[in-house]
């Protein structure tokens, strides 16, 4: 089966954009996800999870728990644009 | 014909050394919990339970020793990621972490998780923004990378030069810990265990560089996790018969509650930007466990968690291990690794100083005076805890109970009447993770002032390459002691402005050297220079200077000095040259995360050239032997 060819544009300008797309998403969503519960506090603490406060439990480990899952996740995704780089650069190599 | 270290396998028995480790350091405890049965007193388990895991690492760090450069500086390039983020781990949390977290959140509850979110954050950072694009560059210290980068002796000078104080803050202030603990259960003085831990460390280093630091650092990093996870799961298996303290001691926090508001613990209001972080010594505990913000407010919480972040991203000891995984991708994932190991230690904190703020406030403040319990003789014995009936009540109250921070965790075992071997477990666990820091801070520090600052400069003079690092360990770590043994730090406070030292220094131009096309070396080296100063100026000033009435913080200097070192670093890139055709090269080369790392290209080309260069004279040699032969003749 022959490799799929590249639709558009330089493989290495796409993996720059879509490396710093991820960069940047992930590291937004990890700040307001870090905020969110130091900003509205009050609010998350009157619901409880676990027999925790919700801020509380956000904070010492729902954030936690989710910047682990995130961090595994980024390095899956990245692997794969970087993987794609490698194919097109090969195909554009042939 | 040799092959380099980094295109040998990793070694496949990895996995059952560290299993012999963990067997050993289980049976170690077993056997001395039964003679600890049978008799054994306090002095012996504590010389027993501390020496022979020392003896352990010093054992692999002599097995690791070794001669050659790839293999010192970069442990060959060929560290297996799951034991990188051990030591990633180690580093990151540290004794001071280890201790001064979770006193912290024993005094200050909810305000405290900041610190655990900070680490978190800046570990995930410094895996999407820098480590992969150093592996790929490949050099072996983080000055060193941004004096390839960018072509300049300057710089990269300039670079060791500044890693200076965040690296030896953090180098004094793990030893201090590891000499604190030594000194509390060894029949031994502060300064003579100062000195015992900088001459164990720098043996560590000298042995086998990176390598040895690593293997060493894998070890003491199984002891802290096993002594910790072994300590907390039997507390939580007797305080609630479940097994995962994580989840369970939300169901104190009523108690807890109850047993603070005996005491007399009100909630409290916090001060703007005081940053009122508990101190080293024998203090109360004021503030409500669950009130949210009553020391540190809002504005407080999120800068300290923002200068943790962004400190640990740009720590020069932790990119300095972003060469010794085989490739980009193996480096990602000891970053992943090494955040869920401290994820993990982040969300047991909270659970240690419920379970040891529960057990105190209910035994001590709630009981009268006159049938306080056993453990109290103990841990007043070592200073730990102090208690004094100052209003004459016949109770204590929380302002009459005093406990120092970092001993919070020590305090755990006793309070709920383990054997003595438990909390000489904790105490091993917390050494070990403090001589890991401390032997890569060593590590770091060294390697850099005689790489990037010495050999630069010393030219075709300069000592061989090993010689070199070997004297700076040396030099570092006398310097290190004696340092400690005269002045008297706060290993939290000095940790904290380290943190901000690499925040405000590294992180901006480490940010502009990696992601922005323009940059060139004064733009780089104008944002290092001005994060420096303001840092600087707050270490020397900050009491002096105030905000909304409270004295300046490291976190808020640090934030304020990356962000105008990062304005600079932009305003001097658009005002000066652009970057040159080597530069731009070197960038894409190091975005690209396929092939060899650009630092191994180099090495590689310089070698074929300089075995093309002798193959050539060895050539002319023999057509001209004849001609000196016939003219003798």
């Amino acid at each position: 089966m022959a490799p799929e060819i590249p639709d558009d544009g330089d493989p290495v300008h796409r993996h720059q954009i879509q490396t710093l797309i991820l960069a940047v998403g992930i590291l937004l969503v990890t700040l307001v996800a870090a905020i969110l519960p130091v900003a509205a506090f009050s609010w998350f603490n009157r619901f409880g999870f676990l027999q925790f406060p919700l801020a509380f439990y956000l904070l010492a480990q729902g954030f936690l728990f989710f910047i682990v899952v995130i961090a595994f996740w980024f390095i899956r995704v990245q692997e794969r644009i970087d993987l794609a780089r490698a194919e097109s650069e090969e195909w554009v190599g042939r | 014909m040799t092959v380099p270290s980094r295109l040998r396998s990793p070694n496949p028995h990895l996995g059952a050394y560290y299993g012999i480790v963990t067997s050993a350091l289980v049976s170690l405890v077993i056997i001395l919990a039964m003679l600890e049965q049978l008799g054994w007193g306090r002095a012996a388990l504590a010389r027993s339970m501390i020496l022979v895991p020392l003896g352990l690492y010093l054992f692999i760090a002599f097995g690791a020793r070794t001669y050659l450069p790839e293999d010192f500086f970069v442990s060959g390039r060929r560290v297996p990621s799951v034991y990188n983020g051990f030591v990633l781990a180690a580093i990151t949390v540290g004794g001071v972490g280890f201790l001064g977290y979770t006193g912290t959140a024993f005094f200050l509850g909810f305000d405290a998780l900041a610190i655990g979110l900070g680490w978190a954050v800046g570990m995930l950072a410094a895996g999407i923004l820098f480590v992969p694009y150093l592996r790929k560059a490949g050099a072996y210290t983080l000055p060193s990378f941004l004096g390839h980068r960018f072509r300049s002796r300057l710089l990269r000078a300039a670079a060791s030069a500044l890693q200076l104080p965040p690296t030896a803050l953090l180098l004094a202030v793990e030893i201090k810990i590891a000499a604190l603990i030594a000194a509390l259960f060894l029949p031994v003085s502060f300064a003579v265990a100062v000195v015992g831990v900088a001459a164990f460390i720098a043996a560590i280093a000298i042995l086998g560089g990176m390598r040895s630091v690593t293997w060493a650092g894998s070890a003491e990093f199984l002891v802290g996790a096993i002594g910790l996870v072994v300590v907390v799961t039997i507390v939580s298996i007797l305080l609630t018969s479940l097994p995962a303290p994580q989840l369970v001691y939300g169901g104190m926090f009523a108690d807890l509650n109850k047993a603070e508001v005996t005491a007399g613990v009100v909630p409290l209001q916090p001060e703007a930007l005081a940053m009122a972080l508990p101190g080293p010594g024998l203090q109360p505990a004021l503030k409500p466990f669950l009130q949210p913000f009553g020391i540190l407010g809002p504005t407080d919480f999120f800068l300290l968690f923002l200068s943790l972040a962004l400190g640990i991203a740009a720590l020069p000891s932790l990119l300095a291990r972003s060469s010794v995984n085989a490739h980009v991708e193996a480096q990602r994932h000891s970053t992943g690794w090494a955040l869920l190991f401290v994820a993990a230690f982040a969300m047991t904190v909270p659970a240690i100083a419920t379970f040891v703020k529960l057990i105190i406030f209910r035994e001590i403040a709630v009981t009268p005076v006159s049938s306080l319990p056993a453990w109290l003789t103990g841990l007043s014995d070592m200073r730990i805890l102090q208690i004094a009936d100052a209003n004459g009540d016949g109770a204590i109250g929380a302002a009459e109970l005093w406990i120092k921070r970092d001993f919070v965790l020590f305090a755990l075992p006793q309070v709920t009447g383990l054997p003595y071997v438990l909390t000489m477990l904790m105490a091993t666990s917390a050494l070990a993770i403090a001589l890991a820091a401390s032997a890569s801070h060593l590590f770091t520090l060294s390697a850099s002032l005689a790489e990037d600052l010495y050999r630069t400069f010393a030219g075709r003079q300069a000592l061989p390459r090993l010689i070199a690092v070997w004297a700076a360990i040396a030099a570092a770590a006398i310097a290190a002691a004696v340092f400690l043994v005269i002045a008297e730090i706060d290993p939290l406070q000095a940790a904290l402005t380290a943190f901000g030292y690499a925040a405000a220094t590294f992180f901006p131009s480490l940010l502009l050297a990696i992601w922005w096309r323009r940059v060139n070396k004064w733009s780089v080296l104008a944002a290092m220079a001005t994060g420096f100063l303001v840092m600087t100026a707050y270490a020397i000033f900050g009491g002096m200077i105030e905000i909304f009435g409270a004295p300046l913080s490291a976190p808020l200097a640090s934030l304020a000095g990356a962000l105008l070192a990062l304005i600079t670093g932009i305003t001097v890139g658009y005002f000066t040259h652009a970057p040159s055709q080597a530069e731009a090269e070197y960038r894409e080369a190091m975005r690209n995360p396929e092939g060899e790392s650009i630092y191994d290209r180099a090495q590689m080309r310089a070698a074929a050239a300089a075995s093309a260069a002798a193959a050539a004279s060895s050539q002319q040699q023999p057509a001209a032997e004849p001609s000196t032969a016939e003219s003798s003749t």
